[in-house]
């Protein structure tokens, strides 16, 4: 019993230690980053609709613009989805 | 998970160990992955078969209408002109970098499709493939930004506003490359992790080939799409 009381106040260590910083940084790290893309992609796709509300013509212009645009926004997200990727696997 | 992914190794997606090839050149040894070298001799070969395949539907004289397989290829050529080449800033340049462009559109779309065929990888999943193309667009920008201006002039043009800037410019343009390639790779990778984590945790049936086109298929277009066009931005932006 004396030995369980002892393990209990000298706490986590080690191997799990890293295991379990390992996966509560992951989850931050794609939790957070995952924030700034959907804002800013939303921004664009509500600019796009109203210039295709206002000029129904240039639809096809704009969405190809839009898409384009999302898709460069997008970065910032694959770069912390790739940090959140090489913490769980391979560190 | 790693003991999943050597499992499916064999099967669908390779995420698992990497057979290396070493080639020996005097006393540095230069590493290739087997397995994606050959994925990327697939795909050159598909894009060839497909453009010879095609080419047989072409022999016709001009004064007829023109058949379904003549009509695809100038909306494609089409495509590729208006789309790509056409933003450049000069017309001279626009002829001359039309076939790189449209090499680089077209190998960048065949490999993000080609994980729908099963036993199959795309390339550009390796950061190797896509690093290595996002060089040959610097190394190009770079030269022809030389050529064109000089090489006083293109030193200067990093000292612009002020001559403190220079470290920053250079940074800004050393990282242009590095977000080139993380961009693809981090989406073709993100997408080929998704469908087999759901292919062996949750739903083996349905779900995996629906993913599977959706970030295979229709991101992958868009990502090509997209790396195309920023080494057209990135080649007019160094030489204008």
């Amino acid at each position: 019993m004396l030995q369980e009381a002892q393990g209990a106040v000298s706490g986590i260590g080690g191997a799990d230690l890293v295991l379990a910083a390992k996966y509560l940084a992951a989850g931050l790290c794609m939790g957070i980053g995952a924030i700034g893309p959907a804002i800013g992609e939303g921004l664009a796709a509500s600019h796009a609709l109203d210039g295709m509300a206002r000029q129904p013509e240039m639809e096809s212009s704009l969405m190809r613009t839009m898409i384009l645009g999302q898709a460069i926004t997008e970065t910032t997200g694959i770069y912390s989805l790739l940090i959140a990727i090489v913490l769980l696997f391979v560190v | 998970m790693k003991p999943i992914f050597d499992q499916l190794a064999g099967l669908l997606v390779h995420l698992g160990e990497k057979r290396i090839a070493v080639l020996h050149l005097g006393g540095y040894e230069l590493r290739f992955d087997w397995y994606i070298l050959i994925m990327s001799w697939i795909v050159i070969g598909l894009i060839i078969g497909v453009a010879l395949w095609l080419r047989r539907g072409l022999r016709q004289p001009v004064e007829e209408k023109p058949n379904r397989t003549q009509a695809a290829l100038e909306s494609l050529m089409g495509l590729l002109k208006t789309q790509l080449a056409d933003s450049f800033a000069s017309e001279q340049l626009a002829l001359t970098m039309f076939p790189l462009v449209s090499a680089i559109f077209l190998y960048v779309l065949f490999s993000n499709c080609l994980s729908v065929i099963p036993y199959m990888v795309s390339p550009t999943q390796d950061l190797n493939v896509t690093l290595g193309l996002a060089l040959l667009v610097f190394v190009i920008s770079q030269v022809l930004a030389i050529r064109n201006k000089g090489f006083k002039k293109y030193v200067r043009s990093f000292a612009d506003p002020i001559p403190v800037m220079m470290p920053i410019n250079v940074i800004g343009e050393l990282a242009k490359p590095l977000s080139h390639a993380f961009r693809l790779f981090g989406n073709v990778l993100a997408g080929t992790i998704l469908v087999t984590v759901v292919m062996v945790k949750f739903a083996p049936i349905i779900l995996p080939p629906v993913l599977n086109i959706f970030f295979g298929l229709f991101f992958g277009g868009i990502q090509a799409f997209v790396f195309a066009i920023l080494a057209v931005a990135y080649i007019n932006v160094a030489v204008e």
